[in-house]
């Protein structure tokens, strides 16, 4: 016998295979099927929610009528009141602050917030009573510090300071800004910028939050609608910047426009975190870190940077220098964990000269732990982009680590130019091993360091120049990848079927579901037919809303229907509606000739004059119809999808006819209907852009007739022709 | 052979039953296998296949044919099989320390005679989780103590430790059994 160890003795273990029960495999098909079924759930949950809200949608409409409109009024008011000041304000100061979270507060949380807010005016004209550069003063009302300025004036180019500067040894300090909007024409320094927390010491934490705001602005020079810097601060503990919902729509941006989430000169931070979510910034001209967010410089001794930006789009027409560029670290030194992530960003220019829609940039770092860049689904779609256009995840001599499911896309293998320029960046291009090894390469690249940093604390005039000679140097360079064709091409192909016209026409029934009876006999049901013609907007691939005109009928038909000739009996019938007041409802037509009556009144009666006949009602109405449609299946060139809405009727044509021959008008119509339809379109491409489509439907009348009871449901079926275009 | 694992891994792309059952029937007693080393009970194993098979064909699409197919699979059975265990750590799960004077024993070499599979899995499970894990990995999966520190969130020592000690008990039973039958 050999001796052997443990290993060995158990080294046939290691291809051990035993074949595992046969229900199994059963088991995991029937959890391969469940997604399937779930995402039917939902549709099925959905279609009720929207038949639900289709139902109920004209009944409120119906309903409530009057006081609804009252409190739209009073509200209204309130911010008319808002609103005048804060113009009297424009009008009268040559420069001035706005105060933010006073310019929408018609919500009750922004009023109660303001009302705990210090509203901090930097005002650098002679108005100086409510001065912020006392600190005593802030820290009595440290609870939240909201500031902003937004300067008017050419001259005021050097800058206010916000709230928050030269603090020492504060406890949180909170900076809340929500839903600004501060449209100007020409801003100089840190316009409309928030919550900026400048040389505060020993700070416990820094917050920084804004949501949803909106700047448009013609010109902007400097850190224009930037948020959240937070420059200078040593020995904090937790930075946090969030800045949600953002749109900047500007005509010309030079630097750091739009950007957010900066942080600089920071010493011995625990936690910088920094989020940036779902924002715009469609520009016509930028030239440097336009669109940029949650930059990080000079940053010592940073246990945890964080920088997460998600949902971005930035299309512009020129830009010149990191233009869209996410997350970028730039001379941070021992930082243990530095982690960037972007996701879902659509960067749409016409020119971009360098690092367009480049995301999570890593620059002289020293001694840092780990840094991790992850970017999802970028789309970058430009006319022209010469170097390291949607280039991710650039980590120049730092050490580097990769996780699974790191992913790449738009490499910069495309980019000849980039390895030439950049001869020690580290490119990370292939991510696939469990575990990369880790790279250092320290100090390697101290000439680079600097034509790689992408920004400083300020654009330097070095900076300038050297970036003056990239764009030189880029010119003419044209890198259209198949990709971005691609996506070009499909974009064009749903871009040019947004709109679609529909022609149909369709048989209808209206039926009585709830048995309602009129003068004593039940509604029958009714054939009719209706013809329209539609349009449909296309909102995304699954949902679309659409609209139109519509004729459609209305009817019921009443068998054995009792009635007198007022032309045969000796009494009139004014005589006959004063004897018997019990039955004058009866009187639904405006032919005096005829007076029905109700069965459970012919007994009384004892006329000898009654007769019986069938009465047929028809009510054709012109309808408006709103409708939102929801696509369940695409495929091929069939589409089928699910529409609900409501709509509303004029009536245009009332007829009542008694065994066949019209008798007059039905007296309680009413001339206006509201109803909510649900219907499912099958439709199936026949030619290029034009199809054909069948369409079951069902619509509820809610007031067809006021005072008499009337057919409510209709089912439908229609057939027609769609042209998209 | 390796041009129809492309063609059964595509058409799990294109979510055709027909290449998932083709891939179940050509990987599942490799797979099931593993799941049985790992977990101490047999419905566990069962729990964890069945999951983590779903998760291999919900995530086909990231297989970029680089690398072994069934290098891939083993991945995502390993760490479902190591979530799972993590779920169940109630037991004081990965707190041994590494202690050099009791878990540094010279590792005996025994003189047995061959032992069939069925035991030697019995023996395998039979450890506590810890150890277990730690064992497979580092002898099966061949991976480092670094490697299983980082995996498992331990320290390297740990590792190791658990790894002795595994050891020891498993020389432990082969000992005892061997004692048994010659005695």
């Amino acid at each position: 016998m050999k001796k052997q160890n443990i290993e060995d003795i158990f080294s046939s273990m290691e291809n051990f295979s035993s074949v595992p029960p046969p229900e199994l495999w059963s088991q995991i098909e029937e959890k391969l099927d469940k997604p399937k079924k779930k995402k039917r759930a939902i549709l099925w949950w959905s279609a009720a929610a929207c038949l639900l809200l289709g139902l109920m949608l004209p009944t409120v409409l119906h309903f409530s009528s009057d006081a609804g409109i009252k409190t739209i009024d009073n509200s209204s008011k309130n911010n008319n009141v808002v609103l005048d000041e804060k113009n009297t304000d424009l009008n009268d100061s040559k420069t001035r602050s706005i105060e933010e979270n006073n310019i929408q507060k018609d919500t009750i949380i922004n009023e109660i917030k303001s009302a705990e807010n210090a509203v901090a005016l930097g005002n650098s004209s002679e108005k100086e009573t409510k001065n912020i550069s006392d600190p005593s003063k802030i820290n009595q009302n440290q609870k939240t510090t909201v500031s902003s300025i937004n300067t008017k004036n050419k001259s005021n180019k050097e800058g206010v300071l916000n709230g928050k500067s030269n603090l020492e040894v504060n406890k949180p300090n909170q900076a809340v800004a929500e839903k600004s909007f501060a449209p100007n024409n020409e801003n100089g320094f840190n316009t409309a910028s928030k919550a900026e927390t400048l040389n505060s010491e020993k700070r416990n934490s820094n917050q920084a939050v804004a949501g949803k705001s909106l700047v448009p602005n013609n010109e902007n020079t400097f850190n224009s609608p930037s948020k959240f810097q937070i420059p200078n601060t040593e020995k904090v503990k937790a930075n946090q910047a969030v800045a949600e919902k953002s749109v900047v729509p500007n005509k010309i941006n030079t630097f750091n426009s739009g950007s957010k989430n900066q942080f600089s000169n920071i010493e011995n931070a625990k936690v910088n975190q920094a989020v940036a979510e779902k924002s715009v910034v469609p520009n016509k001209t930028n030239s440097f870190n336009s669109g940029s967010k949650n930059q990080f410089s000079n940053i010592e001794n940073a246990k945890i940077n964080q920088a997460v930006a998600e949902k971005s789009a930035v299309t512009n027409k020129t830009n010149t220098f990191n233009s869209g560029s996410k997350n970028q670290f730039s001379n941070i030194e021992n930082a243990k964990t530095n982690q960037a992530v972007a996701e879902k960003s659509a960067v749409t220019n016409k020119t971009n000269t360098f690092n367009s829609g480049s995301k999570n940039q890593f620059s002289n770092i020293e001694n840092a732990k780990a840094n991790q860049a992850v970017a999802e689904k970028s789309v970058v779609p430009n006319k022209t982009n010469s170097i390291n256009s949607g280039s991710e995840n650039q980590t120049p001599s730092s050490i580097f680590e990769d996780k699974l499911n790191l992913k790449n896309e738009n490499n910069l293998a495309s980019n000849p130019f980039n390895s030439a320029l950049n001869k020690d960046q580290k490119t990370n291009t292939a991510a696939k091993g469990f575990k990369n090894e880790i790279i250092t390469n320290e100090r390697a690249i101290a000439d680079n360091q600097k034509s790689t940093s992408k920004f400083g604390d300020a654009l330097s005039k070095q900076d300038s120049v050297q970036l003056a000679e990239l764009q030189n140097l880029e010119k003419g360079i044209v890198t259209v990848t198949p990709e971005t064709k691609k996506e070009k091409e499909d974009k064009a192909i749903a871009k040019n079927e947004k709109w679609a016209v529909e022609v149909f026409a369709g048989v209808a029934n209206s039926e009585n579901y709830k048995n309602d009876k009129t003068l004593g006999n039940v509604n029958d049901s009714k054939q009719s037919n209706s013809y329209g013609v539609k349009t449909k907007y296309k909102i995304n691939k699954k949902w679309a809303v659409s609209s139109g005109v519509k004729f459609n009928e209305l009817g019921q038909s009443i068998a054995n229907v009792s009635y007198m000739r007022t032309t045969n009996a000796f009494l009139t019938s004014s005589d006959y509606f004063n004897q018997n007041a019990t039955v004058a409802t009866s009187h639904i037509t405006n032919n005096a000739n005829y007076i029905f009556v109700p069965t459970n009144t012919i007994m009384a009666l004892k006329s000898d004059n009654l007769e019986t006949g069938k009465l047929d009602q028809n009510l054709r109405y012109l309808e408006v119809p709103l409708e939102v449609s929801y696509s369940i299946f695409n495929k091929n060139k069939t589409n089928i999808s699910l529409n609900t809405g409501g709509f509303v009727g004029k009536l245009i044509s009332n007829d009542m006819a008694l065994n066949g021959s019209s008798i007059g008008e039905n007296v309680n119509a009413n001339d206006y209907v509201y109803g909510s339809l649900l219907s499912t379109t099958v439709q199936y491409r026949i030619y290029k852009k034009t199809n054909v489509f069948v369409e079951p439907a069902m619509n509820y009348y809610i007031n067809p007739l006021s005072e008499q009871s009337f057919n409510q449901f209709q089912w439908g079926l229609n057939f027609g022709l769609n042209v998209s275009f | 052979m390796k041009d129809d694992l492309e063609k059964y891994i595509r058409q799990c792309m294109q979510n055709e039953r027909e290449g998932q059952l083709k891939i179940y029937q050509l990987f599942s007693p490799v797979l099931y296998g593993i799941c049985l080393k790992y977990m101490k009970n047999e419905d566990d194993a069962k729990d964890v296949f069945q999951e983590a098979f779903i998760v291999v064909f919900q995530k086909i699409n990231q297989f970029k044919f680089e690398g072994s197919f069934e290098g891939w699979m083993k991945r995502i059975f390993i760490n479902k099989l190591i979530e799972a265990l993590n779920k169940k750590k109630k037991e004081s799960f990965f707190l041994d320390v590494f202690d050099p004077d009791t878990d540094f024993i010279e590792e005996q070499e025994l003189d047995i005679p061959p032992i069939e599979q069925e035991k030697l899995l019995e023996y395998i499970r039979d450890l506590p989780d810890q150890y277990r894990t730690v064992f497979n990995l580092y002898v099966f999966e061949k991976m480092k103590h670094k490697e299983i520190a980082e995996l498992l969130k331990i320290s390297e020592g740990t590792s190791k430790s658990n790894l002795n000690r595994a050891k020891r008990i498993l020389q432990k039973r082969i000992l005892s059994i061997k004692n048994f039958k010659t005695a």
